[in-house]
């Protein structure tokens, strides 16, 4: 069984500072980490790879300082790992980074599960998942709890559905997006930290190599305007008797929530 | 010359600071008030191959040499000194001695699962007329058929009473003085004769256990001498000479977590109208701490790189504990200054670490010792490289 897992190189928030005041974010240490999200992705293929025996493959898309997020994945038990680079993927948007990913994703082939992160933690945009899913025309679960069985090419998944739990059953090859609440992703053995950068190897892989021309890769989505989103206001107060005041508040939260 | 540390050791840093900050953190309290290490967090560190840092994959460590080494006892004695006790004397000398010393046969059945963390490690040197003058040892071992019978008491051994295996330095020929005369050996917990005496009641590193051992005519087979016969004085001064600089290594990270807590303190407690962070007397403390963790992170890793090189280190490593344990001594005192009737309370970490702190310049060679040991290599400028 080949698992593959797409992940994001993300500037470590522990590191800056942002001034609501002033509309700047300090940057005081330049960071990088993997997307949080995307560790649950691969905790999940991990996860697979001890009771199973899956090959797990980490794979990403980025600047060359990438290859840190990509030696990480190896130290935290991938099998291989593949940096996708190259100066004409600098400006992709959201849909060229399926495409990219996608093509690459092929290229390494006889894959039966695609596993990602749901959403990543800097741009928050929670594409790449059903963008990946769309391309290589894929099953797809998304913001899946637990892979709870896997037999004869069928696998189960426990996904959040409207404030409960929900359990479907796909055929593979597929794609799953995992919750960043699903699991607690492992701490990387020593041994394989020491290993990840003296002993193994990253595969770096071009436009050339992936088939594709910059054409293809010219964003559908432009950059305007960044801007700060507005304050949060402070929400409704309810006053009165405690017994009074939590009738009102569970009748708010029932008209709000749809169950 | 080049001072960042290479990128797997920057990981590393990072896994360590997680893992400590998730399961030590938590514990660090209870440790102290209960005076135990909850062995799940053995087992834990055990798996992320925590227990067996500086030593190579062949030997079931992590092969992160004396620098990866160094890195953790930082990371780890910033929060917890009672488990940095625990784990430093497992492997920066119980385990080091069979690292050093051992055979490829002992090396294979003792250090692999030491390293893995399966087994803990004590090192028993001291004993009640026996300490920093460690060539006057009583113990005695004497050849028995295809055993030597041990007979004595060891003294103020951490992690005696649970320690599976322990490298155990015995007089074999008093005529020959420490070399030649001594031999160092592997003590199984189950060897018939052996038994742990009373637990020491600490004032700081309470969680670390401290027990007396209590050789009465234990037999231990001829296969687990440690190295050569004879050569048990040395393997041990070999072993002491690395625990030094790890050492150093565990005072810069309470010195810096020392300083971290006072700078944040100093920003937030208001007096006379501002944070005493305004104040000079406190700037001076800050800037005094400060730059003495500065020299002695130069002094712990130049000396850690040294040791990766090959070497000699010997009066560097006696310079890491020294200064270290002294660097600390002054850090916490600032701190506890610092943060005033808070720092005296018991429900703040400063007081813990107040105690904690103290025997840095006592256990694995009291600061006296390290003054001589850089002194005798000043005084002899061909050096007292002491080979096996």
């Amino acid at each position: 069984m080949r698992v593959i897992v797409p992940i994001k190189q993300i500037l470590d928030p522990a590191g800056f500072v942002v001034h609501r005041r002033m509309e700047q974010v300090f940057v005081n240490v330049e960071n990088y980490i993997i997307n949080p999200n995307d560790k649950n992705a691969l905790e999940e293929a991990l996860r697979l790879k001890d009771a199973h025996g899956a090959e797990v493959i980490a794979l990403s898309l980025g600047e060359p300082r990438v290859d840190d997020a990509l030696r990480e994945a190896l130290a935290m038990g991938a099998d291989q790992a593949f940096l996708l680079t190259d100066e004409a993927f600098a400006e992709v948007d959201t849909g060229a980074a399926a495409l990219t990913l996608g093509k690459a994703i092929e290229r390494i082939g006889n894959y039966d599960l695609i596993l990602t992160g749901q959403r990543a933690l800097d741009t928050g945009a929670s594409q790449i998942g059903p963008r990946l899913a769309e391309y290589l025309g894929l099953p797809q679960v998304l913001q899946v709890q637990e892979v709870s069985g896997l037999d004869n090419g069928k696998l189960r998944a426990r996904r959040n559905w409207r404030g409960g739990y929900v359990e479907v059953e796909v055929s593979l090859p597929a794609l799953l997006s995992m919750a960043p609440e699903a699991n607690q992703p492992r701490y990387p053995h020593g041994a394989r930290i020491m290993n990840a950068y003296r002993e193994w190897e990253v595969t770096t892989w071009g436009l050339a190599d992936l088939g594709l021309t910059e054409e293809e890769l010219s964003p559908l989505i432009r950059l305007q305007r960044e801007a700060f989103p507005p304050e949060r206001t402070r929400g409704e107060l309810i006053t009165g008797e405690p017994a009074e005041a939590a009738k009102e508040l569970a009748q708010v939260l029932r008209e709000a929530v749809d169950w | 010359m080049d001072f960042s540390f290479p990128k797997e050791y920057q990981l590393f840093r990072r896994m360590v600071r997680e893992f400590v900050e998730n399961e030590v953190r938590p514990l660090a309290e209870e440790i102290d008030r209960e005076h135990y290490v909850p062995f799940d967090a053995i087992v834990k560190a055990g798996k992320v191959g925590l227990m067996g840092v500086p030593f190579p994959q062949k030997y079931g460590g992590i092969g992160a040499g004396e620098t990866g080494y160094c890195i953790f006892m930082e990371e780890i004695n910033r929060v917890c000194p009672s488990l940095a006790a625990v784990i430093g004397a497992h492997t920066s000398i119980g385990s080091m001695a069979i690292y050093l010393g051992g055979t490829e046969e002992q090396k294979q059945k003792y250090l692999v699962p030491l390293a893995r963390g399966e087994k803990v490690a004590a090192f028993a040197l001291t004993e009640p007329e026996a300490g920093s003058d460690a060539a006057a040892i009583k113990t005695r071992a004497v050849r028995d058929g295809d055993d030597y019978i041990l007979n004595g008491t060891k003294t103020f051994i951490t992690n005696g009473a649970h320690a599976d295996v322990m490298s155990v330095m015995a007089v074999t020929d008093p005529t020959l003085g420490p070399r030649g005369g001594v031999t160092a050996f592997i003590v199984e917990k189950e060897f018939p004769g052996f038994q742990v005496g009373t637990s020491e009641n600490k004032m700081g590193i309470r969680g670390s256990n401290t027990a007396e051992l209590i050789f009465e005519d234990c037999r231990v087979p001829k296969e687990n001498v440690l190295g050569q016969f004879g050569a048990g004085f040395v393997t041990f001064m070999k072993s002491l000479d690395m625990g030094r600089i790890s050492l150093g290594a565990a005072c810069l990270g309470g010195a810096d977590a020392c300083l971290e807590s006072s700078i944040q303190w100093a920003k937030t407690r208001q007096q006379f109208g501002g944070p005493i962070a305004h104040k000079q007397s406190v700037h001076f403390m800050i800037a005094d701490m400060a730059t003495e963790i500065e020299a002695l992170r130069s002094l712990v890793y130049r000396t850690a790189w040294m040791v990766d090189t090959g070497q000699p280190f010997s009066k560097e490593a006696a310079m890491c504990k020294v200064y270290g344990s002294e660097v600390i001594h002054r850090c916490i005192d600032s701190t506890l200054q610092i943060h005033g009737a808070l720092g005296y309370s018991r429900d703040f970490w400063v007081e813990r670490a107040f105690r904690d702190q103290r025997i840095t310049e006592i256990f694995e060679g009291t600061s006296e010792i390290q003054r001589i040991v850089i002194a005798t290599h000043l005084f002899r400028p061909e050096g007292v490289r002491i080979s096996a």
